[in-house]
């Protein structure tokens, strides 16, 4: 009952009409910067930081959140209606809504993801609203050490799991840390490798980080490699369902927010995981002509689970972020970061610090997913026609939002050129395929955990030994062991197998 | 030849990540241990990344000289870079952050606009199109920056740098 009328609370603080403004903006704009290719909703909420200097913080974080939230919805159109190799989070999806957008049901394939996602979002939302408050009281128990390990936890998944490479995702994962480190200690003050520069000494900004790594690099990469990528555009069709349509839509869209959910709540952090988890079961679980559509025609199941899966991790990623303040992706980690600006510090204590917000951003969150509704369905047209922005133009454009990103947190121009810098970096990151999202989740979360570590040794008297002495410290350390090693254990056993077969 | 000179890069990837981590380790060696109540102190950390960092560029080294990077398949192919197109970009990048403070950020914005977009146009392969196309981008690059501009000099009251200080230009 305590939630329901906090939720109701919530309802009415982001029912006023100028936070409605901010959500529908932030939907509006996440959606655009979702459709728009090179930009996504990181780079878009880490553009717009400089706000939080100005705006309150429950506008401004239900205006994130919006942003966070349609360019889940806008990612989908572009890859459904686009021939060209997407992102990860949306390459499952464009699988199968090429085909179908080929094979002329471009609609029905929109419809399915638009409805998908409204489906998975709102459950994925009741999901965040009941567990969220109570896995914030159990992590009120948690002490540093069982901090710094569920810390080390979020690092090894984010760098040692996703991606091609574990020793890759490693290096980017120390060099964000390294980042973390420039300017002052939190716990002493000490100054740490900001030689004699002013500007070096409050530490990197994570904007200009997240901005340099994703939007400059992108455009630098784009001219570099892209100018002669020619793409194509598929068929717009009618956005409607038929009655069969809806049929095959609605179990898929029921497994892929199953399926979903549970990876967003732990910090194991990214959507391929769910999302192909989710594209598979849809294809084994497809008979007689369905079947065939898969890699055909271009079946609808497969973009209706994947889609909703990917809304329902999406969302559900908001649990770690809002209890126990653990970003597990990119665009988590910004928000991290503007909670930060507004000197919060997201965890169990939320809950009850900042209660008022924490439900208007719930509340939001509904309301977000009806709004994005109407903003993808009837009014999807609008969206396409911004597949239509020349190349030149649009990345130069988003050139402009870096410089506004970057400048406007700190107002100082020795930022646009340390930017410049990291878009280089980026674009070498890229080309020998480094993640990036460890870079900026270890920038982030490196300062925090390295306080809960020296709290946790200051706790054990100067031991390390605390972190076995206590059993959830120790499970925790397990886990993070297992992680690291099991990929590499069933390697091995599989090749010894198929050695022995030979 | 394309691979082996990729190795190349590959090897010069690794061997900058230990020098980053040795560069790090100098850093290091300058920041006091004094833990105080905490078991460890400030300088902790920065060895211990600084550690990462060297072995896992030591291993980057030991992969790109053993048949490249593991699981290695490089974004976008294997087509050459087109670097008159990343030279424009870069200028264009480069003479905003040291024009923004004195000509301002509308008009410092349109001219990494322009040059950005036409890095871009050229890499397209667009031809040229004379004194048209430059107008047009720089038409566009104002018609973009400015009201970025008003929005957040006007409404979120954010400050950037004009050349006047009227806050419109």
């Amino acid at each position: 009952m305590e939630i329901w009328n906090q939720l109701l609370q919530g309802f009415a603080t982001a029912g006023t009409p100028v936070n409605l403004m901010w959500a529908f903006v932030g939907c509006a704009l996440g959606t655009a910067v979702g459709v728009l290719p090179g930009i996504g909703p990181a780079t878009a909420v880490a553009m717009l930081l400089p706000i939080t200097a100005k705006v309150d913080a429950t506008a401004s974080m239900i205006f994130f959140a919006g942003i966070y939230y349609g360019a889940m919805y806008g990612g989908s159109t572009t890859s459904i209606l686009l021939n060209t190799p997407g992102e990860t989070a949306s390459m499952v999806t464009a699988m199968e809504g090429n085909k179908m957008a080929k094979s002329g049901r471009a609609g029905a394939a929109l419809a399915t993801a638009a409805i998908g996602s409204f489906f998975a979002g709102t459950i994925a939302t009741i999901v965040v609203t009941l567990f969220a408050p109570i896995v914030a009281e159990y992590a009120v128990r948690l002490g540093p050490p069982e901090y710094f390990c569920l810390m080390l936890l979020a690092f090894t998944t984010v760098s040692a799991v996703l991606g091609q490479s574990t020793l890759r995702g490693l290096t980017a994962l120390f060099v964000g840390l390294a980042a973390g480190l420039i300017g002052m200690d939190q716990i002493t003050g000490q100054a740490r490798y900001a030689g004699n520069v002013p500007e070096l000494l409050d530490g990197v900004e994570i904007v200009l980080v997240a901005v340099g790594l994703f939007a400059v690099a992108e455009a630098l990469h784009a001219v570099l490699f892209e100018g002669k990528v020619v793409e194509s555009e598929n068929k717009m069709s009618r956005v409607t369902m038929s009655a069969i349509d809806w049929r095959r839509s609605m179990p898929a869209w029921l497994r892929g927010t199953v399926i979903g959910t549970p990876f967003g709540c732990i910090p194991a952090g990214g959507t391929e995981i769910p999302t192909f988890l989710s594209y598979a079961t849809e294809k084994r679980l497809a008979t007689g002509a369905n079947l065939a559509e898969f890699g055909g025609k271009g079946a609808i199941e497969g973009v209706a689970g994947p889609e909703a899966a990917n809304n329902a991790t999406v969302t559900a990623a908001l649990i770690p972020l809002l209890t126990l303040g653990i970003p597990v992706s990119n665009t988590t980690a910004i928000l991290l970061g503007a909670f930060q600006n507004y000197g919060i510090q997201p965890g169990p204590q939320l809950f009850s610090s900042s209660s008022a917000l924490v439900w208007a951003l719930i509340a939001s969150l509904y309301i977000g997913n009806v709004m994005l509704l109407v903003l993808n369905l009837p009014l999807v047209g609008l969206w396409v026609k911004l597949l239509k922005v020349p190349k030149p133009q649009l990345y130069a454009g988003i050139l402009i939002f870096a410089t506004v990103g970057a400048y406007g947190m700190r107002q100082s121009a020795f930022d646009l050129f340390l930017l410049y810098g990291i878009g280089v970096l980026g674009v070498v990151m890229r080309r020998f395929s480094f993640p990036t999202a460890p870079v900026v989740v270890g920038m982030i979360l490196g300062p925090l955990a390295e306080a809960q570590l020296r709290n946790a040794i200051a706790i054990g008297e100067g031991s390390a030994l605390i972190f076995l002495q206590r059993p959830m410290s120790a499970t925790l350390l397990l886990i993070v062991i297992a992680v690291l090693l099991a990929p590499r254990v069933i390697k091995m056993m599989s090749k010894r197998a198929t050695q022995g077969l030979g | 030849m394309g691979a082996l000179r990729s190795l190349r890069y590959q090897t010069l990837v690794g061997a900058s990540v230990v020098v980053l981590a040795v560069g790090l380790a100098v850093g290091a060696m300058g920041i006091p241990s004094d833990a105080g109540y905490s078991g460890v102190g400030p300088n902790f950390l920065p060895w211990l990344v600084s550690a990462g960092l060297l072995v896992c560029g030591v291993f980057l080294v030991f992969e790109a000289r053993t048949g490249g990077f593991r699981d290695f398949e490089s974004a976008g192919g294997d087509e050459k870079p087109y670097w008159s197109g990343f030279v424009w970009m870069s200028t264009g990048l480069l003479i905003n952050a040291a024009l923004i403070t004195t000509i301002g950020f509308v008009l410092s914005c349109a001219l990494c606009f322009v040059f950005a977009s036409r890095g871009m146009r050229n890499s397209q392969g667009q031809t040229a199109g004379g004194l048209h196309a430059w107008a047009v981008d720089l038409a566009v690059g104002l018609i973009v920056a400015a009201p970025v501009y008003w929005m957040f000099t006007k409404f979120l009251a954010i400050n950037l740098p004009g050349i006047t200080q009227s806050g419109w230009i």
